[in-house]
């Protein structure tokens, strides 16, 4: 049955689709890029006209004129720049197919109250269109998280990873919540009853115990308080959607009471709190393009962010957040230079460091042993009018193909009569 | 139109008092110093390109465009820059903005961008609820926006009449008013209609409900207009009723008023061609446009302009066969691509957009220079504005819109270091004083440095 379905979808392929299923395809795994500009984020600075050798899914060496074994498929990546593939830090990846359609949506509750206890990895479809859209420019890796709803706990995110295997990496790998006008809202209006609300949360989370739980109207079930209690003996960060410097301090003050380690989501104006921080170990999401005093929440929304962020000593990753489009995290990673990032902080923040804040330890550099997540560019990744021109994820080259690609294929000629295959 | 502008500009600067109509412009241009900008690179905004010029920006005007060392100028008078390495663009102009509308911050109380109360709202002008001390104004002025065409929403099959506005900061809607810029009429099709109308049982609750309402409404606007005539021509004894929702259609029909026409399935277009086509009027542009690529050919037969997104997609059904290519694909048709931004954010940034639209075009192997692209969203947008005589283009005697660039436009890395208007310079990227700072920003959390 299987081979019957490949020798059909064989019939209908041309021969570069063709050569991208077999190099797809496990067996084809040993890959050699060579020639191109090679940043491994290991190091600090690129190695000219390296190779990449690929084996088992896996780094095998990268070096300036390696050998190249014969069997090994060569990519010449001549003229060309490889690093390691971009992790998206905030998504809903696998969650929602279209916004605008609730039948697609998984992302958020509407209704029911589950809080802390809502994990998402149970709602991931792999098929989704988003994934090989993104997927061709270069993103690798997602956190695919709730969004918020009914409460300001959002529940708990995934790891996921974009490639043709495997799609969920890990379940349950941070904890998602917001503090702000919208949680305060859900709270009954007031900044103050989320703090509260959420205080005593995790107070009683950590000596809960199911028979002697008796909860009010408001309170968390026994179903969210045993998840929450399961969870903050995981060692599984905090993230928190925050902009406020007010309400970022009190962020930072309700993890370090708990003991949870806080990576802020947002976080408009963190830059007037960086040293804080910075001293916490906190890390902060940024979406860079973030700039405008959309709400009184983010009056001091600023360009250079990322870049203030860094320069004090705080970890920044990226997310476009917008999953449709979560390619574009190379051009938020590009502003944030433009507005003062050090370029090497910004290929650090979608790859290694990024990789560091969410615990995924075999991906981020290209270091031997590591997964072979990379990216063949046609140039900088980080400018517009380059693009990815092969990507490899586990060790796979992946089809640089998608549904986008397809409607184009179909409409490119308008001249020929319609009808199908076009 | 430009003899118009002029004798407005000639009576303003007079110093006599104009007893203007209601709503009109009171822009008044500000002093210019005559400006030489050496050896820049100069994308001309149709589709042109000069590796190496001077350019003279003189009493609000492009006075000289020549090559690199061509004296140009009395340097004695002349402010000059050194252009060397960087680029000079028209002034940007976004086609699709709520600025002014939808403000920051966007709560409840600035939430003025659309009159949801009936499908039909062609009586409601954007510019009656533009807010002129919106922050938004100055940032997408520092991402080399001069001219924007601010829009009712898109719940309303009808949403009412758009206004061009030009980006100087402002005490009144008024004085930002683009001087002799045709109105627009916002329509739109799909579901935003018929959702909202839908879910309060109301029509439209179909897209053949959306239509049956753009039907029925130009009906009677072209019976108004008959009526109006009728009057005018002495056949009848009264004119019609004044009635606001139809002086605006009834203008649509008499050419004054351009449509602009959010719609983003290809056959939802073709049929708004063909209702056009009934009752005689022209789409100017659709907007959002995500499938224009499937029927370019179209487009470009009925000279209809698509204002589209480099790249958004997906957020609903009639958004999911959006591809990045659109824009390169309505070029290469021969029709008439605009890349607009519908978006405070996206709005400052609109260089960077058309530059991942004319990549996407590229990586499948397309041909579009970067002088092409750079039309996108200065020429041609200029024109679907009808505003193609009096700026979008480098040329001279348009008017000194005009952005010099740090590096190419098309970089991440580019910023825009100084934007003119009418050759009034209005931001300097090295000097505060000449960076926008709207009323709601004083007093406030600071942001400071790189907003």
């Amino acid at each position: 049955m299987k081979a019957g379905c490949r020798f059909i979808a064989m019939g209908s392929m041309s021969a570069a689709a063709w050569l991208l299923w077999l190099l797809a395809t496990p067996g084809w795994a040993e890959l050699a890029i060579v020639g191109a500009r090679v940043y491994t984020v290991a190091a600090p600075e690129p190695l000219e006209n390296a190779t990449v050798l690929v084996a088992n899914g896996r780094i095998e060496q990268v070096g300036v004129e390696l050998p190249v074994p014969f069997e090994y498929r060569r990519i010449d990546a001549a003229g060309k720049i490889v690093t390691p593939a971009l992790i998206e830090s905030y998504s809903h990846f696998g969650l929602i197919e279209i916004e605008g359609e609730a039948t697609t949506n998984d992302a958020s509750l509407l209704e029911y109250p589950l809080g802390p206890g809502f994990d998402v990895s149970l709602a991931l479809n792999p098929a989704s269109t988003l994934i090989a859209v993104n997927r061709m420019d270069g993103v690798s890796r997602a956190i695919t998280a709730p969004r918020p709803g009914v409460d300001a706990l959002a529940g708990l995110a995934a790891s996921v990873s974009l490639g043709t295997g495997r799609f969920l990496l890990e379940p349950k790998t941070a904890l998602f919540g917001h503090i702000g006008a919208a949680s305060a809202e859900l709270a009954g209006g007031s900044r103050a009853a989320v703090m509260q609300r959420l205080g005593r949360a995790l107070d009683e989370a950590a000596r809960f115990s199911p028979s002697r739980y008796r909860p009010g109207p408001g309170d968390y079930s026994r179903h969210d308080m045993a998840a929450l209690k399961t969870y903050l003996r995981s060692g599984k960060p905090l993230v928190l959607a925050v902009d406020r410097a007010a309400e970022i301090r009190r962020a930072i003050s309700l993890a370090g009471a708990h003991d949870l380690r806080l990576i802020v989501l947002g976080g408009a104006e963190a830059w007037r709190v960086r040293d804080a921080l910075a001293a916490v170990g906190a890390a902060v999401i940024v979406r860079t393009h973030d700039n405008l005093p959309r709400s009184f929440e983010t009056l001091g929304a600023r360009l250079d962010n990322a870049a203030l962020l860094h320069e004090a000593g705080v970890d920044v990753v990226f997310t476009a957040a917008e999953t449709h489009n979560a390619r574009n995290l190379r051009q938020l990673a590009g502003n944030a230079v433009a507005y003062g990032l050090p370029w090497s902080a910004a290929l650090d923040g979608l790859t290694r460091r990024a990789a560091q804040v969410w615990g995924m330890d075999d991906v981020g550099t290209l270091t031997p042993g590591s997964a072979a997540d990379l990216v063949v560019w046609t140039g900088d990744p980080l400018e517009l009018t380059t693009w990815a021109e092969q990507v490899i994820i586990d060790g796979q080259a992946m089809p640089m193909q998608s549904r986008q690609t397809q409607l184009f294929e179909r409409y490119k000629d308008l001249s020929k009569p319609y009808g199908y295959p076009r | 139109m430009r003899t118009r502008i002029c004798a407005l500009l000639a009576v303003m600067q007079a110093g006599l008092a104009v007893a203007a109509a209601p709503y009109e412009s009171t822009y008044v241009p500000q002093p210019t110093e005559a400006t030489l900008i050496l050896g820049v690179a100069v994308f001309t905004g149709d589709g042109g390109a000069l590796d190496r010029a001077d350019v003279l920006l003189k009493d609000g005007r492009i006075a000289a465009i020549a090559e690199y060392g061509t004296p140009a100028a009395d340097l004695q008078t002349t402010r000059v820059i050194d252009g060397s390495g960087k680029w000079l663009t028209p002034g940007v102009i976004d086609v699709h903005s709520h600025l002014g509308v939808y403000p920051s911050p966007g709560v409840a109380s600035t939430s003025d961008g659309n009159e949801m109360t009936a499908a039909n709202t062609a009586e409601v002008w954007a510019e009656h609820s533009v807010w002129t001390q919106d922050p938004q104004f100055g940032l997408a002025l520092a991402g080399g926006v001069t001219t924007l065409h601010i829009l009712p929403g898109s719940a309303n099959l009808f949403g009412g009449r758009g206004v061009t506005l030009k980006n100087v900061p402002a005490r009144t809607m008024q004085d930002m008013k683009f001087p002799g810029a045709p109105h627009s009429l916002k329509m739109a099709c799909g579901e935003n209609p018929k959702r909202v109308y839908g879910e309060r049982m109301q029509a439209p609750m179909t897209r053949m409900g959306n239509v049956a309402g753009y039907r029925a409404a130009w009906a009677e606007a072209a019976a108004y207009r008959d009526q109006r005539q009728q009057f005018e021509s002495g056949e009848a004894e009264a004119p019609p009723e004044r009635n606001l929702t139809l002086d605006t259609l009834a203008a649509v029909l008499d050419g004054e008023i351009l449509v602009h026409n959010h719609c983003y399935r290809a056959d939802e277009m073709a049929v708004m061609m063909d209702v056009a086509q009934e009752f005689g009027y022209a789409i100017t542009a659709f907007h959002h446009a995500v499938e224009s690529y499937k029927i370019a050919d179209l487009l470009a037969e009925a000279n209809i302009c698509s204002a589209v997104w480099a790249d958004w997609w997906g957020f609903k059904l009639e958004a999911f066969d959006g591809v990045s290519q659109n824009a390169a694909l309505i070029h290469a048709a021969g029709a008439c691509a605009i890349i607009h931004s519908d978006s405070a954010e996206g709005i400052q940034r609109l260089n960077q957009e058309t530059a991942k639209a004319v990549a996407a075009g590229r990586r499948m192997g397309m041909a579009i220079s970067d002088a092409e692209a750079m039309a996108w969203i200065t020429g041609n947008a200029a024109k679907a504005l009808g505003l193609d005589d009096e700026t979008g283009t480098l040329s001279v005697g348009k008017a000194a819109d005009a952005v010099l660039w740090d590096r190419h436009p098309f970089s991440v890395y580019a910023r825009a270091e100084k934007v003119w208007i009418d050759g009034h310079l209005y931001y300097d990227r090295a000097d505060p004083a000449r960076q926008p700072v709207s009323d709601f920003d004083l007093g406030q959390t600071v942001a400071g440095g790189e907003r």
